[in-house]
């Protein structure tokens, strides 16, 4: 596949600019925590297209692929991790306020 | 072809990823969310990291996304009336529509994976090998990369503990919850297995 890695990363630098304004601008606790696994997602593309960019380089030198899937492999778990708990803090916070709007959540508030 | 494919995906991932932010009800934005991840699978095929590809249907498609799914159905806040307000179909309309959704992101999603074969065999990769090539990425893992990796393992066994210890009913709660439900009973019965 000949596509330009520009093209690639601006596609990721796109799908990440959309998980920060959904982060920024939604008040539901569910739709920000599916634009922080936007987020993560557009990370991983940009590790990828980067990984594809320098192989060959990478392989003629030391003969070892580049640690670009690595990382992509731990952002995934993290991006894991972090939907369990997130997802376990949106049940405890139902619980607590009956509600998953953060407007409703403003104690700390200073 | 791969090409066309590519940019085909990236809309079709644009185009969904702006669904999850616009979206007026988290069950539509989570199932936006999925679509997004089908095609940037279909993208991780395309640039030649097909474990990866399976890995992200696995682990996002399949595990983060019914967790999301199954917090929103638990809470109730996929509303039967809302979403019939919302979606302007009809039950039928609405199954045709999904599954007609499905099965297009399969079939490009299939062909993804068949213009990677082909491209391999015309031996535009070094050795014909995926970019993410299993053997060596384990080796990776297992060598250079231990320290991360046992961290990682931490990490999970941490967040299992926290999800446990956050998503557990409280005890002070869960027996005046208790005691409001059921004031006639003089023992109300255990449910479930866990300590009061």
């Amino acid at each position: 596949m000949n596509v330009p890695t520009d093209h690639v990363l601006a596609l990721a630098a796109v799908l990440f600019a959309l998980g920060v304004l959904g982060f920024l601008v939604r008040k539901n606790v569910i739709i920000v925590l599916a634009s922080i696994e936007l987020m993560l997602n557009a990370a991983n593309l940009s590790f990828l297209a980067a990984s594809r960019h320098w192989s060959q380089d990478a392989l003629a030198a030391t003969h070892q692929p580049s640690a670009g899937p690595i990382f992509a492999i731990f952002v995934i778990l993290v991006a894991a991790a972090e939907a369990a708990v997130g997802l376990a803090l949106v049940i405890a916070l139902y619980r607590l306020k009956q509600t998953v709007a953060l407007d409703g959540v403003a104690e700390l508030k200073g | 072809m791969a090409e066309t494919l590519f940019y085909l995906l990236g809309a079709l991932a644009l185009a969904f990823a702006v669904g999850v932010v616009r979206a007026r009800m988290p069950l539509f934005s989570v199932l936006s969310l999925l679509g997004s991840f089908f095609c940037l699978s279909g993208i991780y095929l395309l640039l030649g990291f097909p474990f990866l590809a399976a890995t992200q249907l696995l682990v996002y498609a399949g595990a983060i996304m019914v967790l999301f799914l199954f917090v929103i159905m638990l809470l109730n806040l996929g509303d039967e009336a809302q979403l019939e307000r919302h979606a302007g179909l009809s039950l039928s309309g609405r199954r045709l529509f999904v599954g007609g959704t499905a099965a297009a992101l399969l079939g490009i999603v299939g062909l993804a994976a068949a213009q990677m074969n082909t491209t391999f065999v015309a031996g535009e990769v070094p050795q014909g090998r995926a970019l993410d090539d299993l053997p060596t990425l384990a080796g990776l893992l297992f060598t250079r990369y231990m320290l991360p990796f046992e961290a990682a393992s931490l990490l999970l066994l941490a967040t299992m503990v926290g999800v446990i210890v956050l998503a557990k009913r409280q005890r002070g709660t869960s027996a005046v919850e208790a005691e409001a439900e059921a004031p006639a009973l003089p023992a109300p019965p255990l449910s479930s297995g866990a300590p009061r």
